[in-house]
């Protein structure tokens, strides 16, 4: 009995002492690290409605329900809604698509960015590329938008990476997930 | 054993990938880069000059019954002071290392060192093989780094050496390739270091 209290003290003691550490080193990064996640946060939004000046989160259930979307804000220019920046989580071929979708009011795609994502190294990857994510840029969101192979053409065809499939057609769900929300909800608000 | 011996020991005679087979899981799989692997070399490195040097320092004080969950403790600690030091200084090599960061506590080489080396050996001894033996975990994952990229991608940390129209044969970055080069890498080792372990 006097061993276990023994050998319990100890133990005690090297965990307390290891906890100590720890909040001490929590200390020093915390502020840092969440420093900087909101510095990514503005920069990403700023990059994709550069219009605007100002961002306030909408926080409504209808909106948050929706699949594949994640956060939503709207962007404003003195006083007035310019656009919104969508958060969408689609899944690509490994795992889940972290991006960012930007709508101007005028209905149009001000940028696409993507953001953590564990798609293949060198293939699906690649969605990330300005030669592909570029296609979006300045679309209206009035149509879907159209995975395809090469052949079509038209406002609402965005070429596929060649070799990741499944990997474009969750950028081109995601995009259109947010898409259609602006036409359904945002754009009558 | 001398200092020297004992760091010479880590880096190359007692290797921990190419002689030891330790640690296989992130050698696998953290080296589809040449920076990713130089990045969890030293991160490996860190924990374990942190866990050998305390675990040296402190055990007389530890009871043999208990000593493997003080083990534990103690580089678990280190391995979420580094994971945090790593999110705040350099987001971006903890993003590409992800999961990978948190599980250097399960990492048999840092145990066995603590279990074989530190906890029966003087301090500065377990630092000098802190320091041999997650140098030689770092350069064995650069090396394997460095071929999976050069071959998988044509670069090496991230710069083309390669001419323009080399098509890089991208399954080397991927699981597959990780198997293949270290395998390869494994024959060559021992080739070249079956000769001095013989002489020695």
């Amino acid at each position: 009995m006097k061993e276990i209290i023994k050998l319990g003290f100890i133990l005690l003691v090297i965990t307390s002492v290891a906890a100590l550490v720890l909040g001490v080193t929590n200390e020093v990064t915390q502020g840092i690290i969440q420093e900087r996640a909101l510095e990514e946060t503005r920069e990403a939004l700023v990059a994709l409605l550069p219009e605007a000046d100002d961002f306030e989160v909408i926080d409504e259930e209808e909106i948050l329900d929706r699949r594949h979307i994640e956060e939503v804000y709207y962007g404003e220019k003195d006083g007035e809604i310019v656009g919104y920046t969508i958060k969408a989580g689609p899944s690509g071929y490994d795992g889940k698509i972290e991006m960012l979708i930007g709508i101007s009011n005028e209905g149009r795609i001000t940028g696409v960015k993507i953001g953590d994502n564990t798609e293949t190294p060198g293939l699906g990857s690649k969605i990330a590329d300005a030669s592909y994510i570029d296609q979006f840029l300045d679309k209206p969101t009035d149509e879907e938008f159209i995975t395809t192979r090469g052949g079509e053409t038209g406002d609402h065809y965005i070429e596929a990476v060649s070799g990741a499939t499944e990997s474009s057609d969750a950028v081109v769900e995601g995009v259109n997930a947010a898409r259609a929300l602006f036409e359904e909800i945002l754009k009558n608000r | 054993m001398k200092l020297n011996r004992i760091f010479t020991k880590g880096l190359v005679f007692d290797n921990p990938v190419f002689v030891q087979m330790l640690g296989m899981c992130p050698v696998l799989a953290v080296t589809n880069s040449a920076m990713n692997g130089l990045g969890m070399g030293l991160a490996t490195t860190a924990v374990l000059l942190g866990s050998n040097t305390v675990i040296s320092l402190i055990k007389n004080f530890i009871p043999s019954k208990i000593r493997i969950p003080s083990f534990i403790v103690v580089i678990a600690t280190f391995v979420t002071m580094v994971g945090m030091l790593m999110r705040a200084y350099v987001p971006t090599l903890f993003a590409a290392l992800g999961i990978f960061i948190p599980l250097i506590v399960v990492n048999c080489l840092i145990l066995a060192r603590a279990e074989s080396f530190a906890s029966k050996s003087s301090t500065i001894g377990s630092i000098v093989d802190g320091a041999g033996m997650g140098l030689g975990f770092t350069a064995a994952l650069v090396v394997l780094g460095v071929v999976r990229e050069w071959l998988g991608a044509g670069t090496i940390f991230g710069q083309a050496v390669m001419w323009s129209s080399f098509e890089p044969a991208r399954f080397m970055t991927m699981p597959p390739g990780a198997f293949l080069a270290l395998g390869l890498l494994l024959a060559l080792f021992n080739k070249i270091t079956s000769k001095d372990l013989n002489e020695l």
